[in-house]
């Protein structure tokens, strides 16, 4: 029993035909094919398969494709201008704020939702607003810094 | 372990009518889809396994916060995140503003919902805590009939609420706040992901420097949120002097009855809960003088 839904997903239409019990990140990763959101825990703790839905962070593993009929995804590999990193990305880069990279889309993303809603969090706004994306190489602080930076610059 | 969600019937009604009938025909078989953080992981978990799923995502009219005389009404879609960022809740309702701010992550505060997680029925919700504090009431919707009740009398135990199938919780009402009424929120956590160890929530009325009423409600440390009633009447009439707050947490500690966990010992949820409430009177006190 699919239904046919449609997705903007990093400004391009998309009309796919789901299953009601997929999941977003399903959908974003095997039906569209872009494999920047990661599934980890599959139960909203790690938030590694984080997008912006709408421009809010959303756990991707937990929300059913159905649900986001009609609505706009930002993923990760919507964030540059072609070859031109976005400042998160670039700041990343620069701070040293990525180690395995796993966790990174997902940073960048609740990043990006905390800087588009708040352009100057302080520290503990920017803790805050990616305390629900887990790292396990214990890149915090570098993280902290890099959106830091471009809260500042901006 | 997780695994990928089986397969189901679903439905996406547009009125409350349409999916309260859903729900009746198929009774346990099926579950309402809100923001989906406790439903789809515990799916996942396969430690429920709904045959029908009723989401309720495309039902107008049911994200909204509303205030008047009469007070404060918040619906069934209204996501903890909307709550945190209520200016009027923030500076009438302190008790719950707190309890939103401090869940994490954010991800889960925009998808879920604040009567999403009442209806999880968890013992540890700090939604629930604070809307004892507050004296919340419930709007129960079904397909034939509705009803409003007291918060404390929609729980019953671990996961367990009064909804009978075909019921969903439309709406939540609390009582427009007095004057000279202040209210904290404390809870005590492993990590800022995780759920409450101990949580506590108060809300005091005090007038001619004298407690009116008192509420305090204790999370984590019984099958449901419970009151701390004996705690309550040693404040109400008095004075509040240091020594009648240490009292009074003294006997919330002694009305906790928390079991052990992996996150933490009998023994240290109830201390705990004698140093929070002590803590949480002194706020609300200070707040209800401001």
């Amino acid at each position: 029993m699919k239904q046919l839904i449609q997705l903007t997903v990093n400004g391009e239409l998309h009309e796919v035909r789901v299953e009601p019990w997929k999941t977003l990140l399903e959908v974003i990763r095997d039906d569209i094919g872009l494999t920047s959101p990661k599934e980890a825990c599959s139960t909203g703790e790690c938030s590694a398969c984080t997008v912006l839905l709408n421009g809010k962070p959303v756990n991707s593993c937990l929300v059913l494709a159905v649900e986001a009929q009609s609505k706009d995804i930002l993923t990760i590999e919507g964030l540059s201008q072609g070859s031109k990193l976005h400042p998160l990305q670039d700041a990343f880069i620069r701070h040293g704020a990525i180690q395995c990279g796993f966790c990174t889309p997902g940073m960048l993303l609740s990043a990006k939702a905390l800087l588009d809603e708040n352009p100057q969090p302080t520290e503990e706004e920017i803790r805050e607003a990616i305390s629900g994306n887990l790292c396990r190489c214990t890149g915090y602080n570098k993280i902290v810094e890099a959106i830091l930076e471009v809260a500042q610059s901006q | 372990m997780t695994q990928p969600l089986k397969p189901f019937g679903y439905f996406e009604p547009t009125t409350i009518e349409e999916a309260a009938q859903i729900l009746s025909k198929y009774g346990t078989k099926a579950k309402v889809l809100a923001g989906g953080i406790d439903l789809v992981a515990r799916m996942r978990r396969r430690l429920i396994q709904p045959q029908y799923v009723v989401s309720i995502l495309n039902i107008p009219g049911l994200d909204y916060i509303q205030s008047d005389e009469a007070g404060l009404r918040f619906g069934a879609l209204t996501a903890i995140r909307s709550i945190e960022f209520s200016p009027i809740i923030e500076r009438d309702y302190a008790v719950l503003h707190e309890a939103a701010s401090q869940i994490a992550s954010v991800q889960v505060k925009t998808m879920g919902t604040a009567v999403g997680n009442l209806c999880v029925a968890t013992p540890a919700s700090d939604i629930a805590s604070a809307l004892y504090a507050l004296a919340a009431r419930l709007r129960i919707t079904g397909s034939a009939s509705e009803k409003i009740i007291p918060i404390e009398d929609f729980f019953v135990g671990v996961n367990k609420s009064v909804l009978e199938p075909g019921e969903i919780v439309t709406e939540v009402i609390l009582p427009s706040p007095t004057l000279q009424t202040g209210g904290a929120f404390f809870k005590l956590v492993r990590t800022a992901a995780d759920i409450a160890k101990v949580n506590v929530a108060v809300s005091l009325t005090v007038t001619d420097n004298r407690c009116g009423e008192a509420r305090i409600a204790l999370g984590s440390v019984a099958p449901t949120v419970i009151r701390a009633t004996h705690a309550e009447e040693a404040l109400k009439g008095s004075t509040l002097e240091p020594k009648v707050v240490e009292q009074a947490a003294q006997l919330a500690a002694q009305e906790a009855k928390p079991i052990a966990d992996l996150r933490s010992t009998v023994e240290y949820r109830r201390g705990m809960v004698r140093v929070l409430v002590r803590r949480a009177v002194e706020k609300a006190l200070t707040r209800a003088r401001a």
